[in-house]
């Protein structure tokens, strides 16, 4: 009698594994869109369109996962479009002015650190919501960017090199520079988050900032550190950016914060704090992507795309919810 | 010391510090800028606004409820497509009104729905919510160019003149007196506060915490929709992507105001004289001269300032309240009302 309840406790806790992932409800989602584009519309599950959506995941993805890691402890970056915007253009004008490619590439680096710091310090040392600070250098950001370029798209600075950065040409068959970047950074990403201490104070903060500090953790320190990371993100999202377009228009960054932050909630992390993934980032960004794939390809009318987007965000959000909530379920009645 | 007590008493009443920036803007202003203080000129920006003011002040009960509407700006522009929509199908003007009313309505309803009965968060509803409506508007003047109604009555809803004002501002004015009413007398109005002070608490006392955040979203919803009527009457063309973006300036003015993001705290007088604060700042540069990309750098870094000078004044209220006890009766009464 024991000996069955345990293995009936096993076999239920694989289950309520796979139910209770976070991540299980929008996976389910993207599996179903998949599968019906794939059996419906000949032309999705080729190889050229697969490249053409991996390709276009790539700005979301970097930006999404350093909004995962402030969303994480318990913070909201909205400036990460134009801090984007601002390192494209600090790249592709360093690079036009003849600046060697490392060179121009730390200094971009280095601003978009820089701003995430700012954002950090206002936050943690001035007291001011998180909605409200990065608000706030989002509009500076872009009055930055919009002032210094005058309106003008920056350009003329494309070199053989940054082809390859920017994805333009590929190095190996399908495999671009960003591919490799993305999953690197997503490894590193994912290991620090689970794997270190920063990681854990990263969650405890997010969970609980008031228990953080009780327990030791400097909780202004981490929260300036997920700033900086995120700040840093959108830096390299930035040189990748500029490097696929060819041109950098002032407001390249319009609009991605929301797009990041999508990606990053769609994938399960919470305005709350405390709770995300990198692989719920990169899973947010694909459905995206997908989502415009899918309405390019069955041919809908690109005025509807905002409102699939918005649509396809709430919905993601609802079935985490309602799968999450069935998962607890079963959960419950498998402890009975 | 009494003097100083004195000064520290009226620093202490909320709205002052925000208030007498706004009077030196004024001055400064008008001392630099030729056509500043011209009736004419003041009316037509003040008219310009109105939108902005409307939305603030349902937004205003939604924060204070301890919520965010980011999509308000997209369904003022919607609501503003669907009454001008109607209005040149040759439709009389109420029923133009009561469709861009509705269309607000029907989007504060589904926020509010999801928010408060399916438990998702606010800020991502919202955000949804504002794909959905600029995306419906980009679908409507896809198949339609809004570019004008006949109907002069629909013209007329804004731009009658009334003791020299035009009908928008006058009914800017009679919502955020009937509004600030409601918030600060009535009993949803105390509702709203104890809600954002904290659910927990309000919901042991008796409230029904998610009622009275439907009530707000609804409130924010409509009052989007009557916004969205009278810029469709006042520009009397609509295009796709009108009104993004003003939920940005809604909310920035309302947290200059010293309506807290955290709920519990605020007036829709104030969160009026924050949005007055921005756009009477961009309307001073401009007739400076100023270039105006400047613009968002300088509205970004007044943020900033507005808000920690508020925390700080908010932190000194606190403390001398809770210092002198028997002094201030007053202080200790808002207290009561907005801790």
């Amino acid at each position: 009698m024991k000996l069955n309840i345990a293995a009936s406790n096993s076999s239920k806790s694989l289950r309520n594994r796979i139910l209770q992932d976070p991540s299980f409800g929008i996976v389910a989602l993207l599996a179903v869109a998949i599968l019906a584009m794939t059996v419906l519309e000949p032309s999705f599950a080729t190889g050229g369109n697969v490249t053409n959506i991996i390709n276009a995941m790539m700005t979301v993805s970097f930006l999404a996962i350093g909004m995962t890691v402030v969303l994480i402890a318990g913070g909201l970056d909205l400036s990460v479009g134009s801090t984007m915007a601002v390192t494209a253009g600090v790249a592709g004008n360093f690079l036009s002015y003849g600046m060697p490619m490392g060179v121009a590439f730390l200094w971009a680096l280095a601003i978009g650190m820089g701003i995430g710091l700012i954002n950090g310090l206002i936050i943690t040392k001035l007291g001011i919501p998180d909605f409200i600070a990065t608000l706030a250098t989002l509009g500076i950001g872009q009055g930055v960017i919009l002032l210094w370029t005058q309106g003008v798209p920056i350009l003329g600075y494309m070199n053989d090199a940054y082809y390859y950065i920017g994805g333009l040409k590929k190095i190996a068959g399908p495999i671009s520079i960003p591919m490799i970047v993305v999953v690197v950074i997503s490894v590193g990403m994912a290991i620090i988050l689970k794997r270190t201490k920063f990681g854990l104070e990263l969650y405890a903060v997010g969970s609980s900032p008031i228990s953080a500090r009780n327990a030791g953790v400097n909780v202004d320190a981490i929260k300036i550190s997920a700033y900086a990371i995120s700040g840093l993100l959108a830096a390299i999202a930035g040189i990748h950016i500029a490097g696929r377009t060819t041109t950098v228009p002032p407001l390249i960054g319009k609009g991605y914060e929301i797009s990041a932050i999508a990606a990053a909630v769609i994938g399960g992390a919470s305005l709350l704090g405390g709770k995300g993934r990198v692989i719920g980032a990169l899973l947010g960004a694909l459905t995206l992507t997908l989502t415009r794939n899918i309405i390019n390809l069955i041919g809908i009318e690109s005025s509807w795309q905002a409102i699939v987007t918005g649509s396809v965000l709430i919905g993601a959000v609802l079935a985490n919810r309602a799968s999450s909530e069935f998962g607890r379920k079963t959960f419950r009645r498998g402890k009975s | 010391m009494r003097n100083q007590s004195k000064l520290s008493k009226i620093i202490s009443i909320e709205g002052v510090v925000i208030l007498a920036a706004f009077v030196l803007m004024v001055i400064f202003f008008s001392l630099n800028a030729d056509s500043f203080l011209i009736p004419d000129s003041i009316r037509y920006y003040i008219n310009e606004a109105v939108p902005i003011f409307i939305i603030i002040v349902g937004l205003t009960f939604v924060i204070i409820a301890g919520g965010i509407d980011l999509s308000i700006g997209s369904v003022l522009g919607l609501s503003a497509g669907t009454s001008l929509m109607v209005s040149m199908w040759g439709w009389p003007f109420w029923v133009a009104v009561i469709v861009g009313v509705f269309t607000g309505l029907a989007f504060g309803l589904f926020n509010a729905v999801i928010i408060t009965i399916f438990k998702v968060n606010d800020f991502i509803v919202t955000l949804g919510t504002l794909y959905i409506a600029a995306g419906a508007l980009t679908v409507i003047t896809d198949k339609i160019q809004l570019i004008g109604t006949k109907d002069t009555n629909f013209q007329r809803i804004s731009d009658m003149s009334f003791l020299g004002l035009t009908s928008s501002i006058w009914f800017a004015l009679v919502i955020v007196v009937i509004f600030e009413l409601i918030l600060l007398k009535s009993p949803f109005g105390r509702r709203v506060f104890a809600t954002g002070i904290g659910e927990v608490p309000a919901l042991i006392s008796g409230i029904n915490t998610q009622r009275t955040k439907f009530g707000a979203y609804l409130i924010s919803g409509g009052l989007a929709g009557f916004g969205g009527v009278l810029l469709a009457s006042h520009l009397n063309s609509v295009q796709s992507g009108l009104a993004g973006g003003y939920e940005l300036t809604a909310i920035a003015g309302a947290v200059l105001g010293g309506v807290s993001l955290a709920g519990g705290r605020g007036s829709v007088w104030r969160a009026i004289v924050g949005a007055l604060f921005l756009t009477t700042l961009n309307q001073g540069l401009l007739l400076m001269g100023v270039n105006p990309l400047i613009f968002q750098i300088v509205t970004g870094l007044c943020i900033l300032v507005g808000v920690v000078v508020d925390r700080g004044v908010y932190k000194f209220a606190l403390t001398f309240s809770t210092q002198t006890r028997e002094v201030n009766s007053q202080i200790l009464d808002r207290k009561k009302v907005s801790l």
